[in-house]
């Protein structure tokens, strides 16, 4: 018999082993590829769709995010694909056992082995790749899912391939090479197989606890499978919850930064021309509409006057007059000079770059805006400082907090960099004493008012209505909440998207999760039959396995849940916004997640309490 | 117990095999039963199908008054649980459980009290000479030690019917002495017995004596 038609037949022969271990293989190939593929699509979307809508703060925490989730697909995966090599070849000791005491030579036994072990990799592998890659066609191009339109990836595909191939081989070897070391008599003998020869004192207890001792013990007489499987369930766990928490959290803190920007209940007031003028403003750097062409800023009809402000500061239940000036502007980076702490060299920072942004002067005491920020915001309306969004930042800086912009022949110090969601980035915040002093226009051009959330909104619009008909300047109110929805809208469509991750990772999770199980019914065949032989019922069969799986998933569920929420609130988000409501949503997903998978794991212990025992017996 | 016209044919690929051929059976309760026959011609078939754990093609199985055909598998099992104890041929004791606890789990599955089942273990361990093993696993033991705890874990729920396939088949001269005794003992208590054998001993005490032949069952001749 040649050495390849040996393991070959062999395989075939045992049917049920093989096609579970090649299913098994397969899924957790398949799986990986196509998250994988659906991530990085994704990922391409947004950074994409990004590029021109998002400031770079929010695109940051969408990329972070879809990248920390690839990686933990791909661990996922590969230690799935060790536990899968490493239980069905470990199963084989006896088998090893048995050929060599027949007087098979070790290294031809170790070779028959081998080749099996490469057949099951390959095919696995290959059928694996093959379905991924049907996957991933399927959603991209049969389905309506907003993912980004590209070419298969076949670099991610032969990276799959590649290290789950090697990672099947390695730990698939490893039981092979254990195998190889022991005498036929240790390999075939049952306390090797089943590594159990502790003693334990009798003491009957009800039939619940006799299941409970049988699934305990069968878990720790495999305390390496069981190790094995729940450092892979915590790792999916933890990617369950950097999907589910990560999501929702960066959703909620995204939109607070977008809240804090705009501002709640908050209303604008200017005329009719600047008002419009500033929207254009914002469509043009959010990239939906081109240059709007001339304005001229520095028209004295477009001016707010004092009196204006200082009546709408009078008006009962207005909190906060917050007048800006607004128009666009070219800047300039001013490079700067750094001194190495340790060679004591001075090292050149930036370059002479330049760009159009929106300018706004404020008065920093009447701000009705916070924002996200690096750095911090002026402080003081005399001084020749500026913040800059985070896109401008990432278009003309290098390190934005040492260096200075120049406005036409007034530079500034850059004190604060700030995710501002409703520029889009592409503005600066200087004092509007100082813009007023460059630009020579002489007064505010927007305001925005605060009104007392506890208020009667309607009835104070109407005040400042009142109010804004009595001057004689054409003077409109938009409700600046507008500005927010829009925003709002976006980012709820973008995690939307983000929102199927969680959904896949589930469907992988269950996956790892009932392929375990496949394989752990399998390895207790025997032990069910001589239960249910002796007069089990077949759901005692389900209960053993729902004890073990309850008590791997809580394992699990405690590192992964731990962890994942580690990563998520140190790694992912800076500054998370968690409120209860987020808490309660992160719990109620988690909870129907593990359900699912629960309630899915038990799949396999029901077909086998199903089938008939004089099958199983065989 | 009464079989009739039990057949059992299993399809091996795309081969019949016909196991029983219309066997017939009566045993009275309080009987004592012993098949003998050669390897292959259906003995262990038979036990199974009576036991529940098999289907038979066709033909009936009446036990204690119920129709075994068609009867689904927590009826089965209960039967087997309660009524029937089974020594199987391989032991097939739960290598996760104890000696004593491998005795033990079919009292617990039907709630007997603890102290009860403390008392029972500790009884059938000693009657089968088992009882310094009460603490070892199945793979610790001999053969001959886990066939006898397989033979005390049957008569744990004391059922009024004893299946046993090959009891003494893998015991010493002693020890089959001593299963040869305890079948003896539960005789006298008049509980039914059919066991398979080549036991010349245990075919002399038998009340019937039956060969299994190529799927019928004939009387036994010497």
């Amino acid at each position: 018999m040649s050495e390849t038609f040996f393991p070959v037949s062999d395989l075939l022969r045992r049917k049920s082993q093989t096609s579970l271990t090649v299913i098994s293989l397969t899924c957790s190939v398949a799986s990986t590829l196509f998250l994988l593929s659906f991530s990085y699509r994704m990922g391409l979307g947004f950074a994409s769709g990004a590029e021109e809508t998002l400031t770079i703060g929010l695109s940051a925490v969408f990329s972070q995010l879809i990248l920390f989730v690839g990686v933990l697909i791909f661990v996922v995966g590969a230690v799935l694909t060790s536990f899968i090599v490493f239980l069905t070849m470990k199963q084989r000791t006896r088998d090893f056992g048995l050929i060599k005491a027949v007087g098979c030579p070790n290294n031809l036994v170790f070779g028959y082995f081998m080749t099996e072990l490469l057949i099951l990799a390959l095919v696995g592998g290959m059928v694996g790749l093959l379905l991924g890659f049907g996957a991933d066609f399927t959603v991209s191009h049969l389905t309506a899912l907003p993912v980004y339109q590209k070419p298969f990836n076949m670099w991610l595909a032969l990276l799959v391939f590649v290290v789950f191939f090697l990672f099947a081989l390695v730990f698939g070897t490893k039981p092979i090479l254990d195998a190889a070391r022991l005498t036929p008599m240790e390999a075939l003998s049952s306390v090797q197989y089943y590594s159990l020869a502790t003693e334990s004192r009798f003491k009957p207890f009800s039939a619940s606890w006799m299941m409970g001792k049988i699934a305990v013990r069968s878990l720790s007489r495999r305390s390496t499978a069981t190790l094995r499987i729940i450092l892979l369930l915590s790792v999916v766990f933890m990617l369950l919850t950097v999907s589910i928490s990560g999501s929702l959290i960066a959703k909620d803190t995204t939109l607070s930064w977008v809240e804090r920007t705009a501002g709640r209940n908050v209303v604008a007031i200017g005329t009719n021309e600047m008002v419009n003028q500033y929207g254009r403003l914002q469509e043009e750097f959010v990239g939906i509409a081109g240059n709007n062409g001339t304005f001229d800023y520095f028209s004295e009809k477009y001016i707010v006057s004092d009196e204006t402000i200082r009546q709408l500061r009078a008006l009962q239940n207005v909190v906060k007059v917050d007048a800006r000036l607004i128009l666009k502007g070219h800047v300039y980076e001013i490079s700067n000079f750094t001194i190495d702490p340790e060679t004591l060299a001075t090292i050149p920072v930036g370059d002479k770059r330049e760009a159009d942004s929106i300018l706004i002067g404020v008065e920093s005491s009447n701000l009705t805006s916070s924002w996200f920020l690096q750095g911090r915001f002026l402080e003081n309306d005399g001084s020749l400082e500026a913040v800059v969004g985070d896109s401008v930042a990432r278009k003309i800086f290098s390190k934005p907090l040492v260096q200075s912009l120049r406005i036409d022949n007034q530079s500034f110090a850059v004190v604060g960099v700030c995710v501002d969601p409703v520029n889009n980035g592409n503005v600066i915040y200087v004092p509007m004493k100082k813009l007023q002093q460059i630009t020579a226009i002489s007064g505010p051009n927007i305001v925005f008012i605060e009104i007392n959330s506890t208020s009667d909104r309607a009835a104070v619009l109407d005040q400042i209505r009142g109010q804004i008909e009595g001057v004689k300047q054409d003077l409109t109110l938009i409700e600046a909440d507008l500005i927010l929805e829009n925003s709002y809208a976006f980012l709820n469509s973008a995690w939307s998207i983000i929102t199927f991750l969680p959904l896949f990772t589930l469907a992988s999770a269950s996956i790892c999760l009932i392929g375990y199980v496949m394989l752990n019914v399998d390895e207790q065949r025997q032990e069910f039959m001589i239960l249910r032989a002796v007069g089990a019922k077949p759901k005692t069969i389900v209960t053993i396995v729902g004890i073990q799986n309850s008590l791997v998933m809580a394992s699990s569920l405690a590192f992964g849940l731990s962890f994942g929420i580690i990563a998520t609130l140190l790694i992912l988000v800076s500054k998370p916004v968690v409120s209860g409501f987020t808490i309660l949503q992160i719990a109620l997903w988690l909870t129907l997640a593990a359900s699912v998978m629960f309630v899915l794991s038990l799949a396999p212990a029901m077909k086998f309490a199903r089938t008939s025992l004089l099958k199983i017996m065989a | 117990m009464c079989i009739s016209k039990l057949c059992k044919i299993y399809e091996i690929a795309e081969t019949k095999v016909e196991v029983l051929k219309q066997v017939d059976l009566k045993v009275a309760s309080g009987e004592f039963v012993a098949i003998c026959g050669a390897s292959g011609s259906g003995k262990t078939t038979l036990l199974n199908l009576i036991s529940g754990i098999d289907k038979p093609t066709s033909g009936e199985i009446a036990i204690f008054a119920e129709d075994l055909v068609g009867k689904d598998e927590d009826f089965l099992a209960d039967l087997r649980c309660q009524k029937i104890g089974y020594v199987f041929q391989s032991y097939n004791l739960v290598s996760t459980l104890t000696v004593a606890e491998n005795v033990a789990f079919p009292m617990e599955w039907i709630k007997k009290p603890v102290e009860e089942i403390e008392v029972r273990v500790a009884k059938l361990l000693q009657t089968l000479g088992v009882e310094h093993r009460r603490n070892h696993f199945p793979v610790q033991l001999s053969g001959g030690e886990q066939q006898r705890v397989a033979f005390a874990r049957a008569l744990a729920n004391d059922p009024p019917l004893l299946l046993a396939d090959e009891p003494t088949g893998n015991l010493d001269a002693d020890n089959t002495q001593r299963i040869t005794d305890v079948l003896l003992e539960l005789k006298a208590e008049g509980k039914t017995i059919i066991v398979t054998t080549h036991e010349r001993q245990l075919l002399n005490f038998a009340d019937q004596r039956l060969c299994m032949e190529d799927g019928r069952l004939a009387n036994y001749n010497e």
